[in-house]
């Protein structure tokens, strides 16, 4: 008899919890600064593509709009989401808060608003460098970090803010609140790799350095989403996510209707130039997942070890057949779109006409590197780990 | 104060331009004008360019009839791999008070030797035109003050704003709902301030080499497209050698003196100018060898002279070689082929002159408003040539191929233009840029084809010019009548 009351009781519990989880709606803040990311992650595709197909711009194109609308929604909504949390009384985040320079505030907010005073400081840092160095040739460039810096700061915020949430939430309102975190760490991580793509182009996948640079891009957010999600298969639920996004720019810019308006124009350009095919990150964030589950009990170095190995074995073991696939007639369709170039690669660079270009000039530069990309793998895992650690308990 | 300060800080910013502006094809005088046809249209083209390589260049484009209705403007390479393949062209736009007033801005990507091809349509059909033109880096650009305190204030805010993040972080972050922060919280923060001041200092001297190698990076591409110094020695007692050299390592290892092309005929064109009047000038025609220039100096007093050597390398890019040099008195003889010289009172003596007497009784007269001069405008020199009844002179022929040649020198030497009817740019240059428009056939520039065709001139000949900037010039018309070269002097004051 108890027992029945027992099992009653928690289908009452439950139900309880499910109905609570249901009417607990997604706070406006997180959504804001969703919003934003959303807002920076198109914006910043759109831009680097116009930039591959039509050349020139100007400071009010959409993408820079779309650029700078993240910052100023983010630092609006989080500086708004300050103010009232410290003068509005009996504020619901008050007792969550964090204190700084007298204000109150999740610390996300305060992460967010420094991302926005970042993002919107690099404008006119950006405009001073074309008037002083000349107008944009590259992405990387000390106004472009400091921009980069400000998205990855709302990115991260937004990711500290909904860790907080989720931490505080219970089992099946957190469930929502992950799905939430699994966007919020794609577009970190797309946001590191994105930034390494003049390293990662396709004729650099027979050379070490791209290795390097995916371990310092990649691993780090793949074991920060393992150790911080409740989810088994986190890695590769996010890794699936970041690929599908990144599918989406490589199938849909080619629908807009673009042409080049600098020159010397050496391909011809008739739209959008979209990114490149996705890495093939899927599978070492599968692998990492499988093998992290059977190591759970092992020392934590012991486990970057092992999930770091794991991770640049198996993504070299998938990226480096893939490329020679990625060089031959057969990618040249549709789904890989390999034939898109911007209009100012020469038909005679390596990239048009599908050469590896190796990067370490002899056997030892090459395993010298790769044996720095293995242990810098090892780092970054282990980085990720004790990030993932603390952002459990993360409550406010 | 407040005015004294802003009045340093406007000389200061005057003195710094002045020092950088780039002496380059012409000293100091980096934007282009052209006067040419397109098609059936006759067009004077200014391109005004950027500061900085990338940078966008003004396009002015005035058309002499009432027929054209739309102006296109492209930007491409000179010569080369991309000299072939323009991208879309831009449609520049109409003025509001001129209907055949065209404006436009293009996006110029690269340093060197480039074009802005102007395409043409209206009532007669389509022309097209190009203009070669000298794309570089010119000046290195501080940061202004108000600028560089708002900036700094920002990275203040950033720098103090993510230690203080990091330390509330530690401190706050893990704490349950209303609890609050103890000992090991505050023991945890003020490690988190440690390592994020470690991280902060670490980024900023990361961001400052960074910068300053970008820095450095620039200043050697502006200073790569300097005028390259013209050494000087005589040799034998009237040879003229002339060797380029530059102060960037990298510029001789780039620019080969040996393979100069011809521009008008000859491969470099020398003035000397007697310092420091200005009332002496020579304009001379080295001959090539081993990379070297020399030449058989005419008969010339001792002096101080300052020299202007123009050359076009290759690619189609215009260098001046600029010097100085102390000759003692030459006894060469007198001039040979298209040499020509000119000698007379120093500069300011003709301030408001219009008329220039010529050795033969004959007069240069220049044809200009009545209006002061200003700096940057696009104008239409003009001149004319009377013989000593005061006629139209009738015997003008081409000097060099050309109707007339003219040399703009400002009294400190810091612009230095050798301009011709067709405009600012080297003949040899100009033919690159006509060489490949569509369905060329080969003919003379504006000013060149009426030589050609008839062998006499007319007794008038213009030049499209902008000065520069303010100050005091020299103009120096060099037109040839009956197998003689003559030259015309004129003072300008300029505003």
């Amino acid at each position: 008899m108890a027992g029945t009351i027992s099992v009653e009781q928690q289908i009452q519990a439950r139900t309880v919890e499910r109905a609570d989880a249901e009417t607990s709606a997604i706070p406006w803040y997180i959504w804001c600064c969703l919003a934003s990311v959303v807002s920076a992650v198109v914006g910043s595709a759109w831009d680097i593509s116009w930039h591959e197909s039509v050349g020139r711009d100007t400071f009010w194109t959409a993408a820079h709009m779309l650029v700078y609308l993240s910052g100023i929604l983010a630092g609006i909504s989080c500086g708004y989401l300050i103010l009232s949390t410290t003068f509005q009384k009996n504020s619901p985040l008050y007792a969550v808060s964090i204190s700084m320079w007298g204000f109150r505030g999740p610390l996300g907010a305060f992460i967010c608003a420094w991302g926005g005073v970042a993002m919107i400081a690099s404008a006119p840092f950006d405009n001073w460098w074309h008037n002083s160095y000349g107008l944009d040739v590259k992405i990387l460039s000390p106004p472009h970090v400091l921009l980069a810096l400000g998205m990855i700061g709302i990115r991260f915020g937004t990711l500290v803010m909904v860790l907080a949430e989720m931490n505080r939430a219970e089992r099946i309102y957190g469930r929502r609140l992950e799905r939430i975190l699994f966007v919020t760490v794609v577009f970190l991580m797309g946001m590191t790799v994105g930034i390494s793509q003049e390293f990662t182009n396709r004729i650099f996948m027979h050379g070490a350095r791209l290795y390097l640079v995916m371990m310092i891009a990649a691993p780090i957010w793949i074991a920060t989403v393992a150790w911080v999600a409740r989810s088994r298969w986190a890695a590769t639920i996010m890794t699936a996510l970041y690929t599908a996004m990144h599918l989406c720019f490589t199938w849909i810019f080619p629908l807009f209707p673009a042409e080049p308006k600098l020159g010397p124009v050496y391909q011809h350009v008739t739209h959008l130039v979209p990114p490149d095919f996705p890495m093939l990150l899927i599978v070492p964030a599968i692998v990492f997942d499988l093998m992290r589950r059977r190591i759970a009990d092992w020392s934590r170095w012991k486990q970057a070890a092992t999930l770091g190995v794991a991770f640049l074995v198996s993504f070299i073991a998938v990226q480096w057949p893939f490329a020679n696939f990625l060089m031959s007639p057969a990618s040249r369709n549709r789904i890989f779109e390999t034939t898109n170039y911007p209009y100012f690669v020469p038909s005679t660079s390596p990239w048009v006409r599908n050469i590896f270009v190796h990067t370490e000039h002899t056997s030892g530069e090459f395993w010298v590197r790769m044996m720095i990309a293995l242990c810098v793998a090892i780092l970054m895992v282990r980085i990720g780990m004790a990030w993932g650690e603390w952002m459990q308990r993360i409550r406010r | 104060m407040k005015k004294d300060f802003r009045r340093l800080v406007t000389l200061l910013g005057a003195l710094l331009l002045t020092a950088a502006i780039p002496a380059l094809a012409h000293v100091g005088s980096p934007d282009v004008y052209y006067e040419g046809d397109a098609g059936p249209y006759h067009l004077f083209v200014t391109v005004r360019m950027p500061q900085v390589i990338p940078g966008v260049a003004e396009i002015e484009v005035r058309c002499e009839g009432h027929d054209v209705n739309s102006v296109q403007i492209v930007p491409l390479r000179l010569s080369g791999p991309g000299s072939t393949f323009p991208p879309t062209p831009d449609l520049a736009a109409p003025s509001k008070g001129d209907p055949q007033f065209f404006t436009g801005r293009l996006w110029l990507m690269e340093s060197g030797a480039l074009q802005v091809r102007v395409m043409a349509d209206g009532g007669k059909g389509t022309g097209e035109l190009s203009v070669p033109v000298a794309a570089f880096a010119q000046r290195t650009y501080a940061m202004q003050k108000p600028l560089a305190g708002l900036m700094i204030v920002l990275m203040l805010i950033l720098g103090i704003g993510m230690i203080s993040i990091a330390a509330a972080g530690a401190r706050e972050a893990s704490l349950k709902r209303g609890e609050t922060p103890g000992p090991a919280n505050a023991r945890r923060a003020k490690i988190a301030i440690a390592v994020t001041i470690i991280l902060v200092a670490g980024l900023v001297y990361l961001a400052k080499a960074w910068w300053g190698a970008e820095d450095t990076n620039y200043r050697n591409r502006v200073a790569f497209y300097q005028p390259p110094t013209a050494e000087t020695r005589l040799e034998n007692g009237d040879r003229l050698v002339i060797r380029a050299r530059s102060e960037n390592p990298t510029w001789s290892a780039k620019i080969n003196m040996g393979e100069v092309v011809p521009d008008h005929n000859h491969l470099m064109h020398l003035f000397l100018v007697e310092l420091p009047g200005l009332n002496r000038l020579w304009h001379l025609h080295p001959t090539l060898l081993d990379g070297t220039f020399a030449d058989d100096l005419p008969d010339m007093p001792a002096g101080h002279y300052q020299v202007f050597a123009d050359v076009v390398d290759a690619r189609g890019f215009p260098w001046t070689l600029v010097g100085t040099v102390d000759l003692p008195k030459i006894n060469g003889g007198g001039l040979a082929g298209d040499d020509s010289s000119w000698s007379g009172d120093p500069i300011g003596s003709r301030e408001g002159q219009r008329v220039s007497q010529l050795p033969d009784g004959s007069r240069m007269i220049w044809e200009r408003g009545a209006g002061p001069l200003k700096a940057n405008a696009t104008m239409d020199f003009k001149f004319s040539v009377q013989d000593k009844n005061g006629s139209p002179a009738d015997d003008l022929e081409p000097y060099m191929g050309m109707a007339g040649h003219a040399e703009f020198v400002r009294s400190d030497l810091s612009v230095f233009a050798h301009v011709h009817p067709a405009g600012s740019m080297p003949m040899a240059s100009l033919e690159m840029a006509q060489a490949g428009l569509l369905g060329h056939t080969p003919s003379m520039p504006s000013g060149m084809a009426m030589a050609s065709a008839t062998g006499t001139l007319p007794a008038q000949v213009s030049f499209p010019y902008g000065f520069p900037k303010p100050g005091d010039y020299r103009i120096f018309v060099q037109v040839k009548r009956a197998g003689k070269v003559e030259t015309g002097v004129f003072d300008a004051q300029v505003q």
